[in-house]
Formats: structure tokens, sequence, C-alpha cells
């Protein structure tokens, strides 16, 4: 027997569910549903989350049992479409890496060249250290962006990356001396 | 000392308060230029996807408490200025909404469901309009209830809610969310306990953040702007993108063209759209007077309460909700905003924040001091002036100072913001990305909150994909929290008792409600299907 | 008591000053994180901003707040704990959150041990609060209501303050329902809302007293609450432990001596200073600076560390 989409969808959160409730939730949680403080009997823990994974099971059973009635046309998912978000989110995850490792490492060459010994961490909040890995990150993920929206690399592309990251600075930087760019909250 | 000395007090002291400059010798009082200012900005940032009012406000308020200092003559600047934003980023938020189908506060949501199909159909102007229109009568018509019932209501309804019964409310809203949003039940209930799930995610009373697994970044709990603004703007921005690249190659790709003529507002269509207003104002303000249930159940129900009237009534030929109605759009907005006034009954007779923004007002009040929000400032001394009663009334006054600029320019402003229409959206979308990414950065400062902003993006885009409305999982989320707090503090203090949602007459209604809600939607649910199979 | 206090602030000040050459040359190398272990914008989240705020101005050092968050301080404590000791990473939160707290949760393997403490700026007029309309003019009304067989709810924040509850019914022969609220403020608000029938409350309850509408029935800390000079102490009531937590500041242990100083200096004497705006919020929201630094603060945490054993051995009984 094959399953529809909607059952399918319904399968895994009941297998999903049931690993919360009789799983996840036991292993990491420190108190029981209850648990008994000073004498006085409360709600613990494991309380809440559970009502969260009985939420996920009636809708995950619902739509088991009965997600195969429907007989509506439901359009194909669009693997290609899931490839290519797939792509963008590794583009950002790979700019914000990118902002971690951009202003450590010209300081370290600064450092060969100089023979000074600075330090990242202290310079954080000194410009122009604090806006490499930002301006660089920021430009790298509008442009590769773009890029791949349109289908070409182009300089205007690099351009509006560089434009954004000048709009943030003075957004979030220039007026207030308390706010920190990504990455120099994490150092 | 009478009631209507205390209001021309309250209306005296913002209008002469300490003078910032003045045009033909007549002074402006620095709290008008406050509002004017908190407005502007509260357009600007909820038209910005990724900002919001909460966000602006909190960052404003250490800067202006610093600017104005600690004395009681600070208040009501400061105060205006967070109330200025507070209108206008609830009228801005339905800009991106509209335009870009992206949601800059969780409330306009249900804007996207009809605004965004208008801009589709070229009457990106006539939605704003109609946001507009809506979102400043619901508004105005909530702050005058808020100013003639603020001393009764709040009282009244607090008197008969307690713990266990504002335990109760709290699953109603919730089974009702989960049960009445995003077409099926099932996967609303699938969203709705996700959603839970989040909230609980590292927080708890044990020691160990629980369901973390042992991992640091975790443990103070998932940031609120990572989860919602993960779920709902990444992961439609992410999705958006992708149609934009699938279709790319497609030579009907259709250039959104603005219809000249029919994007005003006629005394028809506003004829057409009062009933609809109306309905949700009403409302949007009963429920922004229940203290912790936000704008979002408000829009929620306004938007349901207009489908089911527009069902009746519409035309043939008018588009569906959903389509591009008019009357979907004024629904959700007049809802949303009319909670903004009633909100501040339960914040200025009780001191409980019944929003973010009010939390904020709270806050305000509390660093400068002068102003306590309670119970005590509806007394109505004769003897003495009471001077937190004035400062009442002079936030009154500022209310309406916005709602006139609001009424006066707040349309011009907002569809100013239209501008950004023009913007190639391949070249907006990776930017406006960047934007909600950093704000989020400098906002919790921790790499983490964009690790797990980007986590919930791409869970938002995967139910996107899968057909599950964000919406049930965002509500949870918010409310996940308070709810778990509530049940543990009616169980706490009614010594225990595992009945106590059950066995006083108003809790048990509530839950009566809440399982039937669910059961008839489900119901619902699978007989429209066999019908669909029959025929 | 509140001048004596401002004298002994000062006077610590002086003394601290005379002993100060080295202090006063050193310089952070860097900006200065400082974590703040409460939710932005609230009184004690703006306390810390305006310290750091008059800091730069006074000293030209850098200071960039940070708000860590959670877990009654525990979560900023995590984060302080490893962070590195030269001075340019402190960390503000209530010194309870390194003695009691740390104590109440060994498996986060946490020690006072692990931590500098540099100054306290403020102590809190902890207070059992009731709404006026109860009619109750002390602790003993509502003793007395609940040995006529009310059962009584209790709101408090934090486990600490749930042992001291405990134990001050049992003292009584009063069996509340102790029930935990995130927060004084929210203590606060279950209290008018009629949530709960009394809760402790650390200051916040002022203007409700002063205008009538809330009750301080007895004073938690050691010594009468200003407000309320006659409500009795709960010292006088069988409970032994007396809430004298600060808002304290801290760094990673292992700090150089003169940073030590040069920071825990400057604190105090930015909240010992009314004129400035971080001195005006002590005096109006905590009753006046209570300052601490150097030896007298380690003894003060030393004493807390001992107190908090005895609590949570008390209350586990």
């Amino acid at each position: 027997m094959s399953l529809s989409r909607d059952q399918k969808i319904g399968a895994f959160f009941l297998l999903f569910a049931v690993l919360l409730v009789f799983v996840w939730v036991p292993l990491d949680v420190d108190s029981g549903y209850t648990v008994q403080v000073r004498r006085q009997v409360s709600v613990g823990d494991a309380f809440a989350p559970t009502i969260a994974g009985v939420f996920v099971l009636i809708g995950g059973l619902f739509l088991l049992v009965f997600g195969g009635t429907r007989d509506e046309p439901q359009e194909p998912i669009d693997f290609l479409a899931l490839r290519f978000a797939g792509l963008l989110f590794a583009v950002y995850v790979l700019s914000f890496m990118m902002m971690l490792f951009v202003g450590p490492i010209a300081v370290l060459v600064s450092n060969l060249l100089t023979g000074m010994e600075q330090e990242y961490r202290l310079l954080r909040d000194a410009a122009p250290w604090k806006y490499l890995g930002f301006a660089v990150g920021c430009t790298f993920a509008i442009t590769s962006t773009i890029s791949l929206l349109e289908g070409r690399f182009s300089l205007r592309a690099v351009l509006i990356g560089l434009c954004a990251v000048l709009a943030m600075i003075a957004i979030y930087d220039l007026p207030f001396d308390d706010l920190l760019l990504p990455p120099n909250g994490d150092v | 000392m009478g009631a209507l000395d205390y209001i021309w007090m309250g209306i005296l002291a913002v209008l002469q308060g300490p003078e910032f400059f003045s045009i033909l010798g007549v002074g402006v009082s620095v709290t008008i230029v406050m509002v004017a200012l908190g407005f502007l900005l509260g357009v600007a940032v909820g038209a910005t996807p990724g900002l919001g009012g909460p966000i602006a406000m909190a960052i404003s308020l250490p800067i202006l408490v610093s600017i104005f200092g600690f004395t009681p003559d600070a208040l009501l600047p400061v105060m205006g200025f967070l109330i200025g934003i507070m209108k206008g980023a609830t009228i801005g938020g339905a800009v991106p909404a509209i335009l870009f189908n992206t949601p800059g506060t969780p409330d306009a949501y249900l804007t996207t469901l009809d605004g965004y199909p208008m801009t589709e159909n070229g009457e990106a102007r006539k939605a704003l309009r109609v946001a507009h229109f809506s979102s400043v009568t619901g508004d105005t018509f909530s702050d005058v209830v808020l100013i003639v019932c603020a001393p009764f209501l709040a009282l009244l309804v607090e008197s008969y809610l307690d713990l266990p019964e504002k335990a109760a409310l709290l699953i109603l809203s919730l089974s009702f969310i989960a049960a009445a949003v995003g077409g099926s039940p099932a996967k609303g209930l699938i969203s709705t306990g996700l959603g839970l799930l989040a909230a609980y995610i590292g927080t708890g009373e044990d020691f160990y953040p629980r369901l973390t697994g042992g991992s640091e970044a975790l443990q103070s709990g998932l940031p609120l702007v990572s989860v919602i603004l993960g779920a709902l703007i990444i992961g439609s921005v992410i999705y958006e993108m992708t149609t934009y690249w699938r279709e790319r190659g497609r030579a009907e790709r259709a250039q959104r063209q603005q219809k000249r003529q029919g994007q005003g507002l006629s005394f028809a269509l506003i004829r057409k759209l009062l009933p609809y207003i109306g309905r949700s104002a009403v409302a949007g303000t009963i429920i922004g007077a229940l203290p912790g249930i936000g704008s979002t159940l408000a829009a929620t129900i306004g938007y349901a309460l207009g489908r089911a009237r527009y069902a009746k009534t519409k035309h043939p030929d008018d588009p569906e909700f959903g389509q591009g109605a008019p009357e979907g759009v004024a629904s959700t907005e007049a809802a949303n905003s009319s909670v903004s006034g009633a909100n501040l009954i339960p914040v200025l007779s009780l001191g409980i924040p019944g929003n973010a923004a009010a939390v904020f007002l709270i806050l305000a009040a509390e660093s400068i001091g002068g102003f306590t929000p309670g119970p005590s400032v509806f007394k109505f001394t004769t003897d003495q002036v009471n001077p937190e009663l004035v400062i009442a009334f002079g936030l009154f006054t500022c209310m309406f100072l916005a709602n006139f600029l609001n009424w006066t320019v707040g349309g011009v402003i907002m569809r100013s913001m239209g501008v950004m229409t023009r913007i190639p959206k391949q070249i907006l979308l990776p930017c406006v990305l960047m934007l909600t990414l950093t704000a989020i950065y400098v906002q919790e400062t921790a790499m983490a909150a964009v690790w797990i902003t980007l986590a919930f993006g791409v869970m938002g885009y995967l139910m996107r994909v899968f057909g599950i409305s964000p919406l049930p999982f965002m509500v949870a989320f918010i409310l996940g929290g308070r709810l778990e707090e509530t049940l543990r503090q009616a169980f706490s203090a009614t010594g225990s008792d595992p009945w106590f949602l059950l066995n006083n007459p108003i809790a048990a209604a509530f839950m009566g409600l809440a399982a039937l809600t669910v059961i008839i939607a489900l119901r619902q649910d699978r007989r429209s299907s066999f019908s669909e199979r029959k025929a | 008591m509140k001048s004596l206090l401002k004298t002994f602030a000062t006077a610590s000040v002086v003394a601290l000053a005379a002993t100060a050459t080295v202090a006063q040359d050193w310089t952070p190398p860097g900006p200065i994180k400082m974590m703040v272990a409460f939710r932005a914008g609230g009184g004690a989240d703006t306390h810390a901003r305006l310290i750091a705020e008059e800091l730069e101005k006074r000293h030209g050092w850098q200071i960039i707040p940070e708000e860590v968050a959670g877990r009654g301080g525990l979560n900023m404590a995590i984060a302080l704990k490893d962070a590195p000791a030269d001075g340019t990473v402190i960390g503000m939160a209530v010194s309870t959150v390194f003695t009691y707290v740390m104590e109440a949760s060994p498996s986060a393997g946490l020690s006072l041990d692990d931590y500098t403490p540099l100054a306290t700026t403020a102590a809190f007029q902890m207070g059992v609060v009731a709404d006026a309309s109860r009619g109750w003019k002390t602790i003993d009304d509502a003793f007395s209501a609940a040995q006529d067989g009310e059962q009584l709810s209790f709101g408090v924040a934090g486990p600490q303050l749930a042992d001291m509850a405990y134990l001050l019914g049992e003292a009584n022969g009063v069996d509340f329902n102790i029930v935990s609220l995130r927060g004084g403020r929210a203590v606060l608000d279950a209290i008018t809302a009629g949530d709960v029938d009394m809760g402790f409350v650390a200051g916040i309850q002022g203007k409700g007293v002063a205008a009538g509408d809330l009750v301080n029935l007895a004073s938690a800390i050691s010594e009468p609450l200003d407000q309320s000079p006659d409500a009795p102490l709960l010292l006088d009531r069988g409970l032994e432990f007396p809430s004298n937590g600060r808002f304290i500041f801290a760094a990673p242990a292992g700090i150089p001596d003169e940073a030590r100083q040069a920071i825990s200096d400057a604190i105090i004497a930015v909240v010992s200073d009314p004129e400035t705006e971080a001195g005006a919020l002590v005096d109006r929201a905590f009753g006046g600076p209570a300052t601490a630094s150097g030896v007298e603060l380690d003894a003060f945490m030393q004493d807390d560390l001992v107190s908090s054993r005895a609590l949570l051995e008390a209350a586990s009984q």
C-alpha cells in the first residue's frame, strides 16, 4: 500500500512524537512530570514538553489515518528548487563562518608583517579591524546570492554587496557605541 | 479636582511641556516632537522586514533614558516616543507584508494572505490604502475604548480570572489557533506542538537546561527573534528566492504592472469595508483587553470573522479570501491594530503587559520612575493632584497625537515606503536576508543566534513546501513559556490539585470549548475530505 | 540607615584611594565586555549600563554591555568562568548567584572560587508584601488567617526565596502553597492581580506601599525596611536566614590585583556619587549604595556561602 504525501508527513511526525515523548524527554530532562520540592508536589520540567509531544502525536496520527482520503491533486515536490534552497542556506552559513575567521587571520598576518603581538579580541571594537570580517562575509553572501539568482556573476552584484555593507555599518555601528556587528560579540 | 480637570491637565502636560523649538513664537513641546519622531521611526522599522516595533523600542529605550534622565519630566517624551513607534510600526508592518509577502511583524502574517495577491494583481497602492484606513480606524476605536474603560474593564476581567482560568484560557487560545488556522487542523496541531516544543528547549525550572543535549548555545533557550524571524522571514525569503530562480527563464513571468485606475479608496469601497473593520475592531479590542493574549490571535479571529461574513455576502465576481480581497486586508489590519490601544488597559490599570510594546512602556516607566502602572494610577483624588493620573491622561493625549499624525500623514509616509517595490527582487531579497541576520546578531551578539535562525529558516522553508502553516508554530512558541508557567503556578497555588483546570466553572468552560474546537475542526476536515472523494 | 551606608561607602572609597596608587596606572588592554545577567531594559540592567557609561566618561575605558540572562544568573556565570582573566571581561549579577545558586546546582560544576568578586553596588529592601485589600497589617495577621484554616499562596522569584518561604511557614506552623514566578516584577504583578496572597518583593513595592495599595508585612533582610520600619523582621519570626543579596560585579578568578582594584574602585566611586545617573538610580530604586570590595567583599561572600549551605540543608529536611 502506498501512502499519500500527507500520510507520509503524518507518519514522520508520529514517529517524531513517539521518540520525543519516550526517548528524548526521559533522557534529556532532569525532573519528571511532577517533582516533590519542600513537601509540595509541583509540575516538573518533563510535563510541558510531553504536552507538546501530544499535540504533534494527535496531528500526526490524524494525518496518517485520514490523510490518504484526499484525492485532490498535489503539486509535486520540486526537488531542483529544494536543492537550490539548500545551496542558498549553505552560502549564508559559509558567509558567517568567513566573518568569524577573516578578522583574526588578518591580525595574524599583520603581526607577521609588523612583528607586533596584537590580538583580534582586543581590537574587536577598533576600526578597521572590526569591519573586516563583516565586510568580507556580507559582500560574499550578497554577491553570491545575486549571482545565483541571476545565473551569472556580475560586477554589479559585488557593488551592491559593498553598498549593503556600508549601509548596515551606518545603521548599526556608527550611531551606537554598544552595538556590535558580527562576529565581534563572539570573541 | 474632577475627572475633567485631570483630562485637561494631561493634555496640557503634553502640549505645554519643555519647549523643543518654537515656530512664530508658538512653542512646540518636546513631547510632540518625540511622538512624531517615534512615529516616523516606527513606520520605517515596521516596513523593514527583520526589524519591528519591539526591536526599535529595545534599542531606543536606553538611549532615550540617557538623553532625558530620571525625572518625571522624562516620562511623557520617552513614553510618547515609544507610543509613536508602536503606532507607526503597526501600519508600517503591513507594507512588507503586502508588497513582499514578508511580514515584518507576526501580526502582519495574515495581511500577506490577501495583501500580497492584491500586489500581484497590480493593486499594491490600493492594498496599502485599505490597510492604512483599516488600521488607523481600528486603532482609534481601540484608543477610545481604552480611555473610557481602562479604570473599570480590566479590574473586572482580572477579578474573574485566577491562575487556573488563565491557564485554561491559554489552552483554549492554542487549541483554537491549531484548529482554525492554516486549512488542515491536523497540520495545525503538528505546527502548534512543534512551537511548544521549541519554547521548552533550554528553559524550565531545573538547573539542567532541558532538551539541549548539554549544548551551551541552547542553555538560555532559543532566542525569540531567532525562532520567529527564522521560521517566518528567512523561510519565506528563501522560498521566494527559489520561486524567482525557477521562474527566471520563463518568458511569461509577469512584470507587476500597477493599474492606473481604481487605486484610490472610493466611498463605496469604504462603505463595503466598514462592516469588516467594525467587527474586527471590536474583536481586537476585546482580545487586547485580556492580558497576555496578543494581536496575533486578534488578527486570526478578525480574519476568520471577515472570511465568514465574506462567504455569505460576496459578489460572485469578487476575489476569494486569500486571493486578493481588500476585505481580507481590512479584517486583519483593523483587528491587529485595535489590540494596541486596548492592550494598555491591563497595563495601565494593573501593570500587567499584554504584548511586547506594553512591556517596553512598563520598562520605561520603571527605569525613569515617578509612574507605576497599576491600580494606584486611576485614583481620582480630589483634595490633591494625583500626578500619575495626569501622566496617564498625558499618555492618552500622546496616543491621540499619534493617531492624528496617522490619519493625516500616515498614509503618505506608509505608501512612500512602497518605493521599495521598484528594487528588483533578486537584489532586494539577498539584502533583506542579510539585514535580518545582521539585526539578529546585533540584538543577540552571538553567532549561535544566527545558526539557530538559519536552522529555523530551513524549518520554515520546509513547512511551506509541505503545506504546514507556520502561524500556529509561532503563536505556540510565544505562548508556550507563559502556558507552562501559568500551569505550574496554578497547580502550586491550588495546593497541587490535579483537577485545577476542571473544578471551577470558568476554567472548565474554557477547557470544554478547547476540546470542542479541536474535535469539531477534525470532524469537519474528515467529512469534507470524504465528500470530496465521493464527488 | 541610608546616611550610615553612605558614610561607610565614602569612607571605604577614601581608604581605597589611599592604597590605590598601582591601580590608578591600570588601563584595560582592550574593550571591556560587561555581561549583564538581567533582561535588557529593567532596573538592574539600566543600573549596569549607566555605570558602564559613567566609567567610559571618567576613565576613557571602552565598555560594551551584553545581556547574558537566564537561569537565575547561572548562564552569565558559566560564560564568565572561562573568559580571559585580564580585566577585559566582567559580569554583573546578584551576589547569591555565586553562593546559593551554585551550591543548589552542583551539576553545573561552578563555585565561588572560579571568580573574583569586584564590588557590590546596592542591596535590596526585600519585604513580604501583600495587597492592602487583604486587611493584614503584619505577617502575624497572615499567620492567624492561615491558622484559621485559610490556604495561603506565597509568590517567590527563585529557589532561594522559595526555601525561605518554606522555612518561614514551617517555623510558624503554616503550610504555604509556594508559587514560583519569573522575577520580582512578576511576583508583584501576581500580588496585585490577586493570583497569590503574598510574596517576596525586593524594593519595587515602594510606590505601592507609599500609595497605601500594598503592605510590607515583614522585612526579609536583617534590619527593618526603610519604608516600613514597624514591619517585624522575619528573623524574629523563626526564619534564621535573612535575604542579603546585592548587585555585584565580578571577574573570572586570577585577574591581576591592580586590575581588580582599579575596576572595583571605579565602580564604587560611580555608585557612591549621587550626582551621576547611576548613583541617582541606586539612591532612588535601591535605597542608596551598599558597596563593598576587596577583603571586605571576600568575607561577605564567604559568610553568604556558609549561610547558603545552611539554608539548603535546612530546606531539604
